[in-house]
This record gives structure tokens, C-alpha cells and sequence, in this order.
């Protein structure tokens, strides 16, 4: 199995920033915009409440797959390392929570189960089923950062705290689709009714993308 | 980019803030507040001018009323930098009604007034001032539990900012009393409940222990 490197060292990565252990009180990490629009504050309350549950929701799928995998041999050091990685995501965006304000979704106890009760299911079928878990959960959250991106492209671009945010979710979209990357090299497209798996969580993470954003 | 009248609404309603002490939540206060403006006015505004700016009849004395609600809670920024903690912050919310609070209780039941035939009372500003005063509170003390717990802190300072208020109403001189020990109270129940759920965890870690030692799973 092979397993995955990062593409930048900790400090070159824009979200090391919410994660330095002395204060920061540059504007970039501590303000956010005043002079956004209603529709502009609603895109952002979204994108970010979406964000953290997402977060929390992959730190709970790995949970599950790690009670069950977690003995593996090559599965588990795998997925632990993933799992480290989701940790760090979600850190930031509990930063980026407090820094723009954002009201957490109602959702998040659901998140939580259900992000477990999936890893853990997909982690009795099988190593191959657990890394199209993956594969599936990840494809999904790269598109969906992508459409952040295009939605935070009409706003203000002076603002260092949009830019900073637009680098973050730049960055965590490229650590989740090396997340996939390593479930595709790990065989789990060689997983039991793949197509099925696939279309199935792919389908619930897009329905729980729409209920987070509105609830 | 801002228009004109909106930065003549703003301006009027930021001097008109320190005229409600004397002149109450009334029409008059606006009309009054350009006289305190930096390039000030001879006369007050007239009542057409009111309408346009601020809206006909009540309307206009309930956007006063929001107006000044907002400086309280820009108001309560400034707690963080000379104290910081919760029972500061409130304190300096409850300190911003001081001056006013004689017109308050007119103040809020013009807020939760039928504006139309149904309903009968709208209790939405009302919820919707706890609610705001208790999410800026949190803001300012860096108070950030998660998931469900966001709310739940929330609802329990809203509750209690909106007991002080009431209190400070009818008995100011003991309102800050009244706020420290509703908050000693709930931060209580809070210890307690932490720790009643860190007991069941360990309980619980224990049974699932003893369940793998027998090796059912």
C-alpha cells in the first residue's frame, strides 16, 4: 500500500496560520469583512457551517473505520494518518467559526453518528469497501470546495481575511482529493458493488450538504 | 456604496442616541438630533423629514429603539478590552440601559406591539434582543463550545441577560447582584453537569472494558 505525502511543509500551508500556538492578531485571522452584502454573509455563514460538519463528519468516518481497521497492518497506520490530517481540518475551521461568526448546524450530533455508523459499516465490509468510503466521501467534498471557491470569487479581493480564507479551502480541497488519490491507489474501486457504494454515499453527502447549509 | 440619505439616517441616529436620556424613544428625539450634529441644523427636522428618513408614526420610534440597541451591543466591544469576562460584559450591557431606563419599559412594548391584526404580540424582537446581546457576550469572551452546546450556551445567557433586564427595571440599584448570582448559578449546574457526564463516560468505558474481557465482541 502506498501512502500519502503532503505537497507543502506545515508552514508553507495557509492554514498554519489559524494554528500557530503563540496569538495572532493580524486581520487576516481575527476579522471578518464589514462590508460584505446580506446575500455575500449568507454565502459565507453556508460554505463555513457546511465546512465544519463536513469536517467533523470525515473525523467521525475515520473514527469508525479506525474500530474497525484500526489493527490492520497496512489499513490502519493508513487511515490513522488520514484521520491526523482531518484533526488538523477541522482545528482550523472551528478558528474560521470564531473568526466570521459563523452559527453552527443544528445537524452536528447527526454528523457525528452517521459519519461513524458509515466508517464503521463500510470498514466490516472489507479494507477496499472503506477506502470507496473514501473515495466516494472525498470526490464529493473536492467538488463542493470547488463551488466555494467559485462563490468566493465575487467577493471583495482586497479584504485579507477572504484571500487567506480562499487559500485555506484551496488547501483543504487538495488534501482531500490526495485522500482519494490514496483510496484509489489502495483498490477501492476492487471494493463489493462499487458503483452502488459509490452512488449511495455520494448521494447522502450531497443531501447532507444541502440540509447543513440551511439548518 | 452609500447613499446620502442613508448617511444622513446614520448620523442623525447616532446623536440622537444621547437625547433619549431626556426626551425619550419619540419622534421628537430625532427631530431634535440634528441640532447636535457636527455641522449642526437651526431648526429640528420636521415631521415629513422624519417620516422619509425614518418611517411613518411608530415605525420611526421603533427604528430609534433598534438604533440604540445596536449601540448597546457595540457598547459591550469595549468590555473586552477593560475586563473581559462574561459578568463584565453584561454588567457594561446592563450599565448602557442606565440612562434610558425609565423610557424602557415604553421601549420594548413598542417592539412587541402588533404591527398588524395578527399576531396579537410579536415577541420576535424581544427573543431576537436576548439573543443578540447573549451571541455577542459569547463572541467577546472567546466562548466557543461546539455543536449543540452553541446553542445551549447561548439560550442559558440569553435567559439570564433577559432576567437581569427585567430586574434592573424594577430594582436597579441590586440588577448586578442579581446577574452575578444568576451566573454563579448557572455556572454551577454547568460544573455539575460536566461532571455528571465525565462520570457516565468512565462508567461506561468500564462496562465496555469488562464486556471485551469476557470476549463477547
Amino acid at each position: 500500500m502506498l501512502r500519502f505525502s503532503r505537497s507543502l511543509s506545515s508552514l508553507a500551508r495557509p492554514s498554519s496560520a489559524y494554528l500557530r500556538s503563540t496569538p495572532d492578531f493580524h486581520s487576516a485571522t481575527t476579522l471578518t469583512p464589514n462590508e460584505l452584502s446580506l446575500e455575500q454573509r449568507h454565502t459565507l455563514d453556508a460554505a463555513l457551517r457546511v465546512d465544519q460538519a463536513g469536517e467533523i463528519a470525515a473525523n467521525y468516518i475515520y473514527a469508525g473505520q479506525m474500530a474497525v481497521l484500526g489493527r490492520d497492518k497496512a489499513a490502519g497506520p493508513l487511515i490513522q494518518e488520514m484521520w491526523n490530517q482531518e484533526k488538523v481540518h477541522l482545528a482550523v475551521m472551528n478558528k474560521l467559526h470564531l473568526q466570521h461568526r459563523i452559527r453552527p448546524t443544528l445537524l452536528l450530533e447527526a454528523a457525528k453518528v452517521a459519519g461513524f455508523g458509515l466508517g464503521a459499516v463500510t470498514a466490516l465490509m472489507g479494507k477496499e469497501a472503506a477506502m470507496a468510503c473514501t473515495e466516494a466521501v472525498e470526490t464529493v467534498i473536492g467538488e463542493h470546495y470547488d463551488d466555494q471557491l467559485r462563490d468566493l470569487a465575487s467577493f471583495p479581493t482586497h479584504d485579507p481575511s477572504i484571500q487567506l480564507l480562499k487559500d485555506v479551502i484551496r488547501e483543504l480541497r487538495d488534501d482531500e482529493l490526495e485522500h482519494l488519490d490514496t483510496a484509489v491507489v489502495n483498490n477501492a474501486q476492487r471494493a463489493p458493488g462499487h458503483a452502488l457504494l459509490s452512488t449511495v454515499v455520494g448521494a447522502g453527502c450531497r443531501v447532507a450538504i444541502e440540509l447543513c447549509k440551511r439548518i | 456604496m452609500d447613499t446620502f440619505p442613508r448617511i444622513c439616517f446614520r448620523a442623525i441616529l447616532q446623536h440622537a442616541l444621547p437625547l433619549i436620556s431626556t426626551h425619550g424613544f419619540t419622534r421628537k428625539t430625532l427631530s431634535l438630533a440634528v441640532m447636535q450634529l457636527p455641522n449642526p441644523h437651526s431648526q429640528p427636522l420636521s415631521e415629513t423629514a422624519i417620516t422619509a428618513l425614518f418611517g411613518n408614526g411608530d415605525d420611526a420610534r421603533r427604528t430609534l429603539i433598534n438604533g440604540w440597541l445596536k449601540g448597546g451591543l457595540e457598547d459591550m466591544q469595549h468590555g473586552k478590552t477593560t475586563g473581559g469576562t462574561m459578568q463584565h460584559i453584561l454588567k457594561r450591557r446592563l450599565r448602557w440601559n442606565e440612562p434610558v431606563l425609565e423610557h424602557l419599559p415604553e421601549a420594548f412594548a413598542l417592539l412587541v406591539a402588533p404591527q398588524q391584526t395578527l399576531p396579537r404580540l410579536d415577541i420576535r424582537p424581544a427573543i431576537s434582543h436576548a439573543a443578540s446581546v447573549a451571541d455577542e457576550a459569547c463572541y467577546l469572551t472567546s466562548d466557543i463550545p461546539e455543536g449543540t452546546s452553541w446553542y445551549v450556551r447561548r439560550a442559558v445567557i440569553a435567559s439570564i441577560y433577559t432576567a437581569a433586564e427585567l430586574h434592573q427595571i424594577t430594582s436597579p440599584q441590586t440588577s448586578e447582584a442579581f446577574l452575578d448570582e444568576l451566573l454563579e448559578k448557572s455556572e454551577s449546574v454547568r460544573r455539575v453537569v460536566a461532571e455528571s457526564s465525565l462520570f457516565a463516560e468512565y462508567v461506561g468505558k468500564s462496562w465496555g472494558s469488562l464486556i471485551k474481557s469476557r470476549g463477547i465482541f
